[in-house]
């Protein structure tokens, strides 16, 4: 067998520039550099762009340009030339096993499946199907399909004990390429290790260099071989001049693994350029500081990240440092914001609910489309506003519910209108038009600068989507829901990648196997922890070690051997006039540890536990503990205070001024965007329509009838509850109107208890107001009722879940801080302790009827609480004239400080009492706050 | 090789566990174990890593110091080894690194399960969800099933009537919110007893059958009977009205409900007397005066009390059952959309090897039905099996690793071993299904079958505590007479069984004291005294306050570090996001956006900075800020958005480096919630104010943290301020679940009140049990909490005096009396202050003389991406859209095998692949009178032809790359360039009018000019002897270039 000639470049020089010169040896330099019957083959694309830049710049010093040659990867060279009709794409390949796992009968698969799955469904069958093309992929590699993987592991001797399971996978690939063949259609694994027996070369390729290359699949490698016979072929490793070549590195130039295992490879002045740092984070700091030494780190600076987990905080503290950083990678396109759309798309396509509706709504592009379809006037703010207070009052389950209420809500009209339309586009016709129906629908009317990422992911998109329209019309798409549909197409989309171009300037940020083409001087490398570099995989599924091995598929010797040695050649390239640091985490993100690449623990015997000793010290956190400080105080701005106030409010203004300002005079309330259910305040207003009806019922005046009651309670309430939740009620609402009713029922029974005891309502509802200290206060008393003896009260109906005790909700005891606090709210009570007011609701009642009623009136709460047994009037026992007074006392206090413009200082109050204002106050409300305005 | 035996280890606290674990696992491999083989669990990763690190530096050390191999060497048995030995096992377990078995149980359990999908019932991969995305899941599964409208289907309806019985008598109007409270308190209840009939079923509570049941219908019968029956002369006036009350309050009580006062009292006392009353003759206490019963009201008041205890029992049966069927339609839900989607939590993980639940066995030696042979597929063999902290090792854990641990344990050749180390008395996990009875139990299977077969080893020798914290831990603990005072017996005898009397081992000055405080502020105040006073900081001492609950660490330390100014850190789970002004605006921002109606979150921006800074930016208005935030969040995620934000406020927080902090773990939060994708708002808010993180280990600070927390830690000096509370003995609320010896679940119980299961044999019985099990685990916390001191511990309580309660400080007054102490009190202050300089942070440092070496970096372009253009989106978007570019691809492909025309026969195109659209356009192309020039030889001396030629090249510095469509070069016969035409071919679809011209050469002006110049750089001609032409196919013209077409844009493209 011809073999290729295997070079050296001596790895004292980076890579890309020897390998531009050797690859233009012998040029005059008088016409281009014409390299076009070459076909180079490196290992990544990055390392391909680098040397084709490396040769334009080399050209360029002689005033010329380059023809170059053909660049290509090693796994390419099965598909270069190689037909392509006929072959099953990736969706295709995923549906044709799906139909064959769903067709199959278990029971003659039972080394493959010793138990049945729990559901036999799409779900089911598509992961399983992702699952067994990824092993025939990875067993391709080497040439091999599933079917023969029993002959060629039991050919190596000692028993193969899972032959029975490969045998039943290999006949379940059958099946699968049948199916496939059916359709005229065949796997392109296959298809490649065919090609691969017979390999093409593209028109006018005289020689093949192998350049850089530490790992070639052995496909590729049977493919060179092939080619070896009959032109020049030639492996240029990056080495060590001084050492034999063939010794370290094989004829393919990989590293020989007995040659790399126990070579010392870390940087010679090991302590000072290895670099043990808490986590990810304290990494990327280290970077950043670095990063910001050198004025313009791009051609001086680069860096590698070996562990995924340390790019995002290194990309974010880059970004906060101001420092451009490029990945050549891209990044997925699961984080872009067109696979957001998408995947609400999909939920809205799938589902009739109201929520991806209402995502929808929140989502930009549909903004803009909506904008465009209602001219100048579109607010999106006015929308969104109006589509939280639809949801919040409504709690709409469905698309449907929600534009049966929208008459209230003016600009939710047509923009629900619009995902109405959307809707039918998504379902109108058959998936994919339809899904490309919706999106033309979205975008239609925008033009996109075809440089943008937008355009770049929407070419993605209609890809996937074409394919999975050949796909799903091969194999009758019939038995598939269309969220199944989506899902197909969102996943294959969600797993590309979104590239973009290098910011000028920008910093590199490069994957470990990029690393030996890349010059800069500097390099640092982050995440030099085990598992990422060397790369490890232990146990799987289908492929275990022992069977790699078997098979001849990479191993994780192999691994080892070939990052040993990039990390000599990195070093080494460096080794005068550069620099290399490696960077390693002692925990994850997480906080879980993390050990040392094993490959810093490459040495000779004698520095060994000095080398443990450094590496598995303890770090300092990264993460410091800084004692609590305050970015900064707020400052509220200061209103003037309101000329109305309510009871309700004034009770505010009780328990902190402060807070009574921020609720009723800048009017800050929340809103909770994930409300589903009915709040208390919901609650409370349907058990009160039904109780104000009942109340201004005139013919049901005397009726003491409790069935007669309840019946017109329930029939009330349903009109109120239908009025404002319509017909279709999720299941919270189900189970909290039945609340609602079991608690009129149990009204209905206390009400014909208290009619037959002679009270009877003579008023309900009823509003007030009455000046008072330099305030108007107004309320609305719930019921007035009147004994046949003469007897009047006022009563107020509690809908909260414990029934109340007006003195407890009105009064409590004095606490240490009242003494700061203004008088007016202490008084001594009959036995002489000292009681402040919480609430003034009852005496203020009293208060306002009395013109009207006389100063006689008793008053009281009618309780309705989620304990159905315990719903019961009850009036505040001893309320007396002394009590009014102090009552009145402390309004008038209250009101003269509010209509003064009191407002300060704060209540402190326990964080766990004070959650509607938790996201302002911190460590104390007044250490919180720069309050501008008066103080008490 | 050596097999050094199996063993099972006591190891009180400080004993050094970890140094006879990593002993151990150094005498596997002193006995020639191959690392890969030795397993050792443990329960947190943590834990696992500071394992492996000791077993390295245990090595090492004993590689390089001499008289430490030595030492080492007799501990491991292995008296042959020397320095180079220690180092060829270093080596060996280096090497080994990436397929040792040392990890936690969730770990290994994992990896079990990764391995065997198929045969686990998994349909192939699966992730293990962190805790903050498996509560995403609840919340969207419990949406989903919220939201399903429309007429309620069975299932539905099915649980609405469970939630209604679970919940019954109570008018739940939050139903999410209960729902969630029963989830987080009940899910893994319903997943280790799935089956209907555990819960609240009769017949499996009381085999026996159960009276009261029986009458649970007929108290108002017996009711009407008992008025009729009752001696009412024999009663005075407040006896008679008590009684009133019982038969007025009596119908108004629902079971469920708690009983009414008046009810209490009548059903308290007739339980006083019951036996006597059920005999038929029995004195009454009414108001306390004894009324003598005859047997008629004997036997209507018992009828009356069983019946309110029947129909009391009978709800809360009911209950639970309703409870059951709420928790399973909500795990129907849950299962189809998230366990079956491959989404697990670790316990999920652990329960798919549960061999109760159906599972198979592992095995290390044989495969087979039922069986998984874990070797071949984990490459791995596992002879030697290390567990740790046995004694909060699972029943369920344990069920999974048996069979394994069984094998090694049975092995007829002795060369396998089981090893396993704990401390009973710090089992304090139970909560989280620890069992700390295997531990015996375990010992006592293997020992009853062979006795001797498993070893028993004890370490009682303190390496952590001084002698005055070791004096009074034997005093508390060793104090049995006191113990069964406070404690049910049983629980003090199970305690009293495994304790021996603990040594210190480290002969050093250090106190011990019992004190008192009056209250909660007293005992705070009195802990920042003594901080202040000893200046533990300062002299280099490690310092911890232990309290019960995060929520108190968290006050506690804030009082530190406010009052005292004390470095103090709570070492609790700190909410990040929510905690600090910074932060909180921030997420204001992002709510002021998406939700523009949240007045709270506009009027709170306003107040800060941000609200300047919006301003500043123009962003005044609502839909200004609506629009930008949205569309930010949409392509930069909510990292990307809350970055780039927090960059603008830099220069406000540039001086403070907690809110920056701040800044930056919110940003890290969001990097981990981008990670999926959603770009929800609502949810990120709902997340990041649930995000937290775990202060890390911190030195020179007061460390406040709970007791649980501290388990495993040592410290110079311990405050326990914190220990107060109710019974020892009280159990964990919620539902009772009553386990057979076999831990299965017999039956599952909402327990009745007090009033009536103390009356009832089976439920006292478990009710008992349960209080023993607490009281034990309470004294557990205790050992824990009195174990962590090295040198002194001051122990702070509020005096017991009367109280009843028999809580810790009961406990510590009548084992210590009232007040005690030991040692001196004085320790600290031989201890000098020291000055500690910062250690100057670690850089990396730029490489010297860098700019000599800096390599060139070129700018790059391709002439197709200066192309100027803005798409439709409705072409963008249209499935035909990719259908257009292969339609260019293949005309192009076409027209690039065209050498000359006269060359070129139809046939020589392929048409495989090719449609027959794309032949006919190129046909015509080549057809065409317009673009004959464009195929036709020319009439020069030497013509070349460039077709689908790549070029790379340098144009006023920046790289060039990209390839030519056709060129046609035309040389004198010297080779002389005379002209040189550059064609690129256009396949878009335009039509055939001046306007659309000059369209396209708008468009692709730039892009030609670059091809212009590399034409001219290639050929060496002068650009004016370069012509440049587009060939539009659609229409087959030819559109010529005049040079400096877009000279206004040549060359300003930058990146
Ligand atoms: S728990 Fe769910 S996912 Fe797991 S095996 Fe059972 S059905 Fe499958």
């Amino acid at each position: 067998m011809p073999l290729p000639r295997l070079h050296v470049l001596p790895w004292d020089q980076p890579l890309v520039r020897s390998a531009a010169a050797w690859l233009s040896a012998g040029w005059s330099g008088k016409a281009p550099l014409d390299l076009s019957d070459r076909l180079v083959i490196v290992p990544t694309r990055q390392s391909g762009r680098r040397l084709r830049e490396a040769l334009a710049a080399l050209a360029a010093v002689r005033g010329q340009a380059v023809f170059p040659p053909k660049v290509v990867l090693p796994e390419i060279l099965a598909t270069l030339e190689a037909p392509v009709a006929g072959l099953a794409t990736a969706m295709e390949g995923q549906l044709a096993w799906v139909e064959v796992l769903r067709g199959i009968s278990l029971d003659e698969f039972r080394d493959v499946f010793p138990v049945d799955p729990p559901a036999r469904n799409f779900a089911w069958a598509r992961r399983l199907a992702t699952q067994l093309l990824r092993l025939q992929g990875t067993l391709a590699e080497a040439g091999l399909r599933i079917g023969d993987v029993v002959a060629v592991a039991s050919a190596a001797g000692g028993g193969f004990p899972e032959s029975a399971r490969w045998r039943q996978l290999g006949e379940l690939e059958r099946r699968v390429d049948a199916a496939l063949a059916a359709r005229g259609l065949r796997d392109p694994q296959a298809a490649k290790i065919g090609f691969a027996k017979a390999p093409i070369l593209p028109p006018g390729i005289a020689r093949i260099h192998v350049i850089g290359t530490p790992d070639p699949l052995p496909l590729a490698l049977s493919i060179l071989e092939k080619h070896a016979a009959r032109l020049p072929v030639d492996v240029l490793v990056h080495g060590p001049a001084s050492e034999p070549v063939d010794a370290l590195f094989d004829a393919w130039g990989r590293p020989r693994p007995d040659a790399w295992a126990a070579r010392s490879v870390a940087p010679a002045d090991f302590t000072q350029r290895v670099h043990l740092c808490a986590d990810p984070a304290a990494q990327a700091a280290r970077i950043v500081a670095l990063a910001r030494d050198y004025a313009a780190p791009d051609g001086l600076l680069a860096v590698g990240v070996a562990d995924a987990e340390v790019l995002p905080p290194l990309e974010n503290a880059l970004t906060r440092a101001g420092l451009p950083a490029f990945n050549p990678e891209g990044r997925p396109r699961r984080r872009d914001g067109l696979y957001a759309l998408l995947a609400t798309l999909a939920a809205f396509a799938g589902e009739a609910g109201f929520e991806p509706a209402a995502a929808l709504l929140r989502c930009p592009d549909v903004l803009a489309w909506l904008s465009v379809r209602e001219g100048g006037a579109f607010s999106p703010s006015a929308l969104l506003r109006e589509l939280d207070e639809l949801t919040a009052r409504h709690l709409p389950p469905t698309l449907a519910a929600a534009r049966a209420h929208a008459e209230e809500f003016p600009r939710v009209v047509p923009a629900l209108a619009a995902l109405a339309e959307l809707q039918r586009a998504l379902t109108a016709e058959a998936f994919p038009a339809s899904a490309a129906a919706a999106l033309t629908l979205i975008f239609g009317a925008r033009r996109i600068d075809i440089t943008t990422p937008l355009a770049g992911s929407a070419e993605a998109w209609t890809d996937a989507l074409r394919e999975a329209g050949t796909a799903l019309a091969v194999f009758g798409a019939s038995e598939w829901t269309l969220a199944e549909k989506w899902e197909l197409v969102l996943q294959q989309f969600a797993e590309s990648r979104q590239a973009a171009e290098k910011p000028p300037g920008a910093l590199d940020l490069l994957g470990w196997l990029e690393l030996p083409w890349e010059d800069a001087p500097h390099l640092v490398v982050a995440g030099f922890n085990d598992g990422s570099v060397p790369e490890a995989v232990v146990g799987d599924v289908f492929l275990p070690e022992a069977l790699r091995v078997r098979l001849g598929l990479k191993t994780n010797a192999v691994r080892f051997a070939r990052d040993a040695y990039l990390l000599a050649a990195c070093g080494a390239s460096r080794a005068a006039g550069g620099r290399l640091d490696l960077l390693l985490g002692r925990t994850s993100a997480a906080g879980d540890p993390r050990r040392p690449s094993r490959l810093l623990l490459q040495c000779a015997d004698a520095e060994l536990p000095a080398r443990v000793a450094r590496l598995f010290r303890s770090v300092e956190t990264a993460r410091p503990n800084l004692p609590w400080a305050r970015a900064w105080k707020l400052h509220p701005r200061v209103s003037p205070p309101p000329a109305r106030v309510s009871v309700t409010a004034l009770k505010d203004y009780l328990a902190c001024p402060f807070r009574f300002y921020l609720k009723h005079v800048l009017r800050m309330g929340r809103l909770d965007p994930s409300k589903a259910e009915l709040d208390a305040l919901d609650f409370g207003t349907l058990v009160h329509a039904a109780l104000q009806r009942l109340g201004e019922a005139e013919a049901l005046r005397d009726c003491t009838d409790a069935a007669v009651l309840r019946d017109f309670l329930l029939e009330r309430f349903e009109i109120a509850a239908r009025a404002r939740y319509g017909a279709d009620l999720t299941l919270p609402l189900v189970v909290q109107l039945e609340s609602a009713r079991q608690r009129l029922r149990a009204a209905a029974e206390v009400e014909a208890r208290e009619r037959a005891a002679g009270w009877r309502t003579e008023r309900v509802e009823w509003p007030f107001e009455f000046p008072l200290g330099g305030l108007v206060v107004r309320g609305k008393i719930d019921r007035i009722d009147r004994h046949a003896d003469g007897r009047v009260r006022v009563l107020d109906y509690k809908t909260s879940d414990t029934a109340k005790e007006p003195a407890k909700a009105h009064l409590r005891p004095v606490r240490t801080d009242d003494a700061a606090g203004p008088e007016w709210r202490v008084f001594n009570d009959v036995a002489g302790k000292a009681r402040v007011w919480s609430d003034l609701q009852l005496p203020l009642y009293r208060r306002a009827v009395a013109p009207e009623w006389g100063d006689a009136v008793t008053c009281g709460y009618f309780n309705l609480p989620k304990a159905a047994g315990e719903a019961a009037v009850a009036e505040w026992a001893d309320f007396s004239r002394e009590l009014q007074a102090e009552a009145e006392r402390c309004a008038l206090g209250a009101a003269t400080a509010i209509a003064a413009g009191v407002f300060w200082p704060p209540a402190e109050l326990p964080a766990r009492e004070d959650e509607d204002w938790a996201e302002l106050f911190h460590q104390g409300a007044a250490a919180s706050v720069e309050w501008e305005g008066r103080i008490a | 090789m050596k097999a050094p035996g199996h063993q099972m280890i006591l190891a009180s606290a400080g004993s050094g566990k970890t140094y006879a674990l990593t002993n151990r696992f150094v005498q596997l491999l002193a006995g020639g174990a191959a690392p890969e083989r030795i397993v050792a669990l443990t329960f947190t990763r943590k834990a696992a890593g500071e394992f492996f690190d000791e077993i390295l530096k245990k090595l090492a050390r004993a590689a390089t110091e001499p008289a430490y191999a030595r030492q080492l060497a007799r501990e491991v048995d292995a008296t042959a080894l020397g320095p180079v030995d220690f180092l060829r096992l270093l080596r060996a377990v280096i090497d080994a690194m990436p397929r040792l078995s040392l990890g936690t149980l969730d770990g290994f359990f994992a990896r079990i399960v990764r391995s065997f999908p198929l045969e686990l019932g998994l349909s192939g991969d699966f992730e293990v969800m962190e805790e903050s995305v498996a509560r995403r899941e609840r919340r969207r599964v419990l949406r989903r099933m919220f939201t399903a409208a429309g007429e309620p289907d069975d299932a539905q309806r099915e649980f609405i009537e469970a939630f209604k019985r679970a919940t019954f008598g109570v008018e739940e109007k939050r139903l999410a919110r209960v729902l969630d409270g029963f989830l987080d308190r009940h899910a893994e209840k319903f997943l280790a007893a799935p089956e209907s009939e555990r819960w609240g079923e009769p017949a499996h509570i009381w085999p026996e059958g159960c009276g009261w049941l029986a009458d649970a219908g007929r108290r108002e019968q017996a009711a009407k009977t008992l008025r009729a029956a009752w001696p009412w002369a024999e009663l005075n006036e407040k006896q008679r009205t008590r009684l009133e009350m019982f038969f007025l309050a009596l119908p108004e009580w629902s079971p469920g409900a708690p009983l009414p006062d008046a009810v209490a009292y009548i059903v308290k006392n007739a339980f006083l007397v019951w036996d006597d009353l059920r005999r038929g003759r029995a004195d009454f206490t009414l108001e306390r005066k004894k009324i003598a019963l005859d047997a008629g009201a004997c036997a209507a008041l018992v009828a009356v009390v069983s019946g309110i205890a029947g129909a009391e029992l009978a709800r809360r049966l009911e209950m639970t059952r309703g409870l059951f069927a709420v928790l399973r339609g909500y795990e129907r839900n849950y299962h189809d959309s998230v366990r079956r989607l491959g989404r697990l939590t670790f316990a999920d993980v652990q329960r798919l090897l549960l061999p109760a639940a159906g599972a198979p066995v592992l095995s290390g030696d044989e495969a087979g039905e039922a069986r998984l042979l874990v070797d071949w597929r984990l490459d791995a063999k596992f002879d030697h099996w290390l567990l740790d902290e046995f004694q909060d090792t699972s029943f369920g854990q344990w069920s999974v690793l048996r069979n394994l641990i069984d094998e090694a344990v049975q092995d007829a050749e002795k060369r396998r071993s089981f090893f396993y180390v704990g401390d009973v008395k710090q089992a304090i996990f139970s909560w989280r299904e620890g069992d700390p009875r295997l531990f015996r139990e375990i010992f006592n299977h293997y020992n009853q079958a062979e006795p001797g077969m498993i070893a028993e080893g004890r370490l009682d020798q303190s390496w952590r505590s001084g002698p005055a914290v070791v004096a009074m831990v034997n005093r508390v603990f060793g104090d049995t007479a006191a113990l069964r005072e406070i404690v049910p017996a049983s629980a003090a005898d199970t305690w009293a069984r495994e304790w021996r009397e603990h040594v210190s081992a480290k002969p050093q000055p250090g106190y011990a004291e019992l004190r008192h405080a009056e209250d909660e502020a007293g005992r705070f105040a009195e802990t920042l005294r003594i901080l202040r006073e000893i200046e533990p900081l300062k002299r280099g001492l490690e310092v911890a306050v232990l309290v019960r609950k995060n929520d108190t660490a968290a006050a506690l330390a804030d009082y530190l570090r406010r009052e005292g100014k004390l470095a103090a850190v709570a070492e609790s789970d700190v909410p990040v996001a929510i905690d600090n002004p910074l932060t909180c605006a921030l997420l204001a921002l992002l709510r002021a956006a998406a939700h523009p109606g949240d007045s709270m979150a506009q009027e709170h921006l306003r107040m800060t900075p941000l609200g300047g800074l919006l301003e500043a930016e123009g962003m005044v208005s609502r839909d200004a800020l609506t629009a930008r935030l949205l569309a930010e969040i949409h392509t930069d995620g909510f990292a990307g958005t809350l970055e780039h934000w927090l960059r603008k406020l830099a220069p406000v927080i540039a001086e403070d480096a907690f809110s920056t902090e701040r800044g930056r773990l919110l940003v890290e939060a969001a990097e981990a919630f981008d990670e999926n994708g959603s770009r929800d708002v609502a949810e990120f808010l709902e997340f990041a104010e649930r995000h937290a993180v775990r202060d890390a280990d911190m030195a020179g600070v007061v460390r406040v943290m709970t007791i649980h927390k501290s388990k495993g830690l040592g410290f110079d000096l311990v405050l326990l301020p914190d220990l107060e509370g109710k019974t020892l003995a009280e159990r964990r609320d919620g539902l009772a679940v009553q386990k057979a010896e076999d831990r299965s679940v017999e039956w599952v119980l909402e327990l009745p009140a007090k009033l009536f299961y103390e009356r009832d044999p089976v439920l006292a019985a478990h009710v008992t049990a349960a209080e023993a099990d607490a009281a034990y685990e309470s004294l557990c916390l205790l050992y824990v909490a009195m174990t962590r001191a090295k040198r002194a511990m001051i122990v702070i309580t509020e005096p017991a005096g009367e109280s009843v309660s028999r809580n810790f400080p009961k406990l510590l007054e009548t084992a210590l009396g009232e007040t005690w102490s030991e040692g001196d009190p004085a320790w600290w202050r031989a201890l000098p202050l020291i000055e500690k300089a910062p250690a100057p942070a670690e850089t990396l440092g730029a490489l010297a003389g860098g700019e000599a070496a800096r390599v060139a970096r070129l700018l790059s372009t391709t002439p197709s991406g200066t192309e100027r253009a803005t798409v439709g989106g409705r072409a963008l978007f249209a499935l035909s859209a990719g259908r257009a570019a292969a339609f260019g691809t293949a005309v192009h492909a076409l027209l690039a095998a065209v050498e000359w025309k006269e060359l070129q026969v139809a046939t020589d195109w392929p048409a495989g692949g090719m449609e027959a659209e794309a032949v006919a356009e190129a046909q015509a192309c080549l057809d065409a009178p317009a673009l004959a020039e464009v195929w036709t030889r020319p009439s020069c001396d030497l013509a070349e032809v460039w077709r689908e030629r790549a070029f790379e090249g340098v144009l006023d510095s920046v790289w060039v790359t990209g390839v030519f469509d056709r060129v046609v070069v035309e040389r004198t016969v010297t080779g002389a360039v005379v002209r040189v035409t550059v064609y690129d071919f256009k396949t878009d679809r335009v039509e055939d009018t001046p306007e659309e011209r000059t369209r396209v050469i708008a468009r692709y002006a730039r892009q030609l000019e670059t091809y212009r110049k590399m034409a001219a750089l290639l050929t060496g001609a002068s650009l004016a002897q370069v012509g440049c032409a587009l060939v539009l196919t659609a229409v087959r013209r030819r559109v010529e270039l005049p040079p400096g077409a877009d000279l206004a844009g040549s060359g300003e493209r930058s990146g």
